[in-house]
């Protein structure tokens, strides 16, 4: 069986077994009310995950992603106050900020050629203060003002039970694993993520290649932002505090690897829909608050450290499999 | 490219059968606003098996903990009746994810702490109309609730400006070492404060303001810089007492003297702190007869069944401000303290 597959196959069945825990253990965990919260939980992160998921295939990270909600959200929430735009400007303005975030990202790491863990947390810093910027304020003093524009709180709304942010997920999901499965540009993401060099000797630009996969994360925050925003009906400083870490989690447990080049869409979806459910069946337990983060702590690392043992194996036994052809090779020669 | 297209195709397909047969979307607050009409039913909550749920803005402060008290010996005297609480990890989204939680395990009250008053209405508008009654404790939902039980924050700053002004014969220089940027308890304290020292102090001067995100070490550090930065400091403002005690503690060590440092909360640590003369005073809150306030709210709300859906407007329940300095301490006895 392909490394992959048996990747994909793993990941799922850990969502089987948690779900199967839960709803053994839980009456109302499989009710369709919590099922589709969960679905609906899971998607916001979920969008930002597939943006993630091409970032961290070119071996690269994303911290700002978080902070890139937080201020395409106070900006929204900003021009809707003062200056009440139509819904349709705001959809707009948004996706185009995260989209310009995800931009500059992409500069000070491929242009400026700072290493991404550090452009992306000093751009975290950058957009958490930019959110302080564009808040709202009376009499000099912050203050969060309920979104009144009805078409904006549309999109926290369903039709037939299902969200409308989960639609968008499942969209966006099956795009961007269309993206990275069935185009060349998908190709080029792993390459340049399994091995940059040899990759840039196979004439593969890199360096756009990197940069689109920050434009693309900052484009899915821009459209993140909108749906949580429909959801909560207001904007606070802390919107996409961070979420960075929730997303990075799903990936990881979806099955990207950080050393890059491996992974895909439908892991991380995977991966969200995996930690959404932990969540939500922590909470059914009514357990001791600290008991609740203690338990989602120990999953979470668990999961990860599984996906660095089974790494390392995988990546032993390519080697191993690699010294066995040579070795055949050899003989071959030889004889 | 074939396949391309013909999977965007299905996508497209897709999407197009979710959303066929829909004859329009429905929001949380418009599902609320539909059952708003209807007529409330009271239950028997003392022999009846309820279930009340706590959801503080988040549970590692003493405040938090001292209401979970109040309403755990309040609630524990009834054995039909189990409490939880939950953690909002100080997160708007966090706490919406829990209210939808909850509303989905059919909690029959919701005592909540609403980190974001605007945040949260969509939430406790969508509980009230599952026919949940939601509690507001110290920090308000922005919508028509069954009631809020508050303890003074705009007032705190009133008072606090008013025992300043008079102490220092209307004249002098204050600092405010605020909570994190957005808080609605830190902004109303300061609306409260600022509002009091332009109408009736003029001549008190707010030399400086910055936050201390509400926490002690912080607030040591703003407090350090500031005495670097003003040499003439009459009096401090803290827009909570963990803060206040990290200021006293960067006065002492500056060696200091002559600054008042006020707090709000009452928290048994302030109280060591105004004795032992490194805090001026604070406003106490008793918040474990909070915590029992609103317990008690969720179950009148219970059993008659007067909710937050027969209301036009959310009914308040304020604690008693009590404004501590030395001079009073000594009322403030053992089992009070928290």
């Amino acid at each position: 069986m392909r490394q992959e597959n048996m990747r994909r196959i793993i990941s799922v069945a850990s969502l089987v077994i948690i779900m199967l825990i839960f709803g053994l253990t839980s009456d109302s965990f499989f009710t369709a009310d919590n099922i589709l919260n969960i679905l609906r939980d899971c998607a916001v992160y979920g969008i930002i995950a597939i943006g993630v998921t091409f970032v961290i295939i070119t071996a690269g990270i994303d911290l700002s992603t978080g902070a890139i909600v937080g201020v395409t959200g106070m900006l929204c929430a900003n021009l809707l106050y003062y200056y009440n735009l139509s819904a349709g400007l705001i959809v707009l303005i948004s996706i185009l900020t995260g989209t310009i975030c995800g931009m500059l990202n992409g500069f000070i790491v491929v242009k400026l050629r700072v290493p991404e863990f550090i452009a992306t947390l000093s751009t975290q810093y950058l957009f958490r203060s930019m959110v302080f910027v564009f808040t709202i304020r009376e009499m000099g003093v912050i203050t969060n003002k309920r979104i009144e524009n009805p078409a904006i709180l549309l999109l926290g709304g369903r039709i037939n039970g299902i969200y409308l942010v989960t639609m968008a997920f499942v969209l966006l999901a099956v795009i961007g694993q269309i993206i990275l499965k069935k185009t060349k540009f998908g190709t080029y993401i792993y390459a340049a993520g399994a091995n940059r060099k040899s990759a840039e000797l196979s004439g593969i630009n890199t360096d756009k290649v990197r940069w689109a996969a920050f434009i693309i994360t900052g484009f899915l925050c821009g459209i993140a932002a909108l749906f949580q925003i429909g959801r909560v009906g207001s904007v606070t400083t802390d919107l996409g505090n961070g979420w960075e870490f929730d997303v990075i989690a799903a990936v990881v447990i979806g099955g990207c690897a950080f050393s890059g080049g491996r992974g895909d869409v439908f892991g991380s979806t995977v991966g969200a829909i995996f930690m959404a459910v932990l969540q939500n069946g922590i909470l059914k337990y009514n357990l001791p608050t600290a008991a609740q983060l203690v338990v989602k702590g120990i999953v979470i690392v668990l999961m990860i450290v599984f996906d660095a043992v089974y790494n390392n194996m995988m990546q032993k036994r390519i080697q191993q499999k690699a010294r066995e052809e040579d070795a055949a090779e050899m003989a071959g020669g030889e004889a | 490219m074939k396949k391309k297209v013909v999977s965007l195709f299905l996508i497209g397909a897709m999407t197009a059968a979710m959303a066929a047969g829909c004859g329009s979307i429905e929001t949380d607050s418009s599902s609320s606003s539909d059952a708003s009409a209807e007529a409330a039913a009271g239950r028997d909550a003392y022999s009846e098996d309820i279930k009340i749920a706590f959801l503080p803005n988040v549970i590692g402060d003493s405040c938090a903990a001292a209401w979970a008290e109040g309403m755990e010996s309040y609630l524990g005297s009834f054995e039909n009746v189990t409490f939880d609480v939950y953690d909002g990890e100080a997160s708007v989204d966090t706490e919406v994810q829990i209210m939808d939680e909850l509303i989905n395990q059919q909690y029959d009250a919701i005592i909540l702490q609403a980190t974001d008053a605007a945040g949260l209405a969509a939430s406790a508008d969508k509980a009230e109309a599952a026919g949940i009654p939601v509690i507001t404790c110290n920090l308000d939902a922005d919508t028509t609730h069954t009631a809020l039980v508050a303890a003074v924050d705009i007032e705190a700053g009133e008072i606090i400006a008013r025992e300043i002004g008079e102490s220092t014969g209307g004249e002098g220089n204050v600092l405010i070492i605020s909570a994190t940027p957005g808080a609605t308890k830190g902004e109303q304290i300061d609306a409260g404060f600022k509002q009091v020292l332009e109408e009736e102090y003029p001549n008190i001067e707010i030399l400086d303001e910055q936050s201390g995100e509400w926490l002690t070490e912080n607030a040591n550090t703003v407090m350090t810089d500031f005495l670097t930065k003003y040499e003439d400091i009459d009096a401090v403002l803290c827009h909570n007492d963990a803060m206040a005690e990290g200021a006293a503690e960067a006065v002492n060590a500056a060696g200091r003297e002559g600054i008042q440092i006020w707090g709000v909360d009452g928290e048994s640590k302030m109280l060591d702190y105004i004795e032992q003369g490194l805090c001026t005073g604070t406003v106490y809150t008793d918040c474990r007869e909070q915590g029992i306030s609103c317990a008690q709210m969720a179950m009148f709300a219970i059993e008659s069944g007067v909710t937050g859906r027969v209301m036009s407007e959310t009914p308040v329940v304020k604690m008693a401000p009590i404004v501590v300095t030395a001079d009073n301490l000594s009322e403030i006895t053992e089992d009070m303290r928290w």
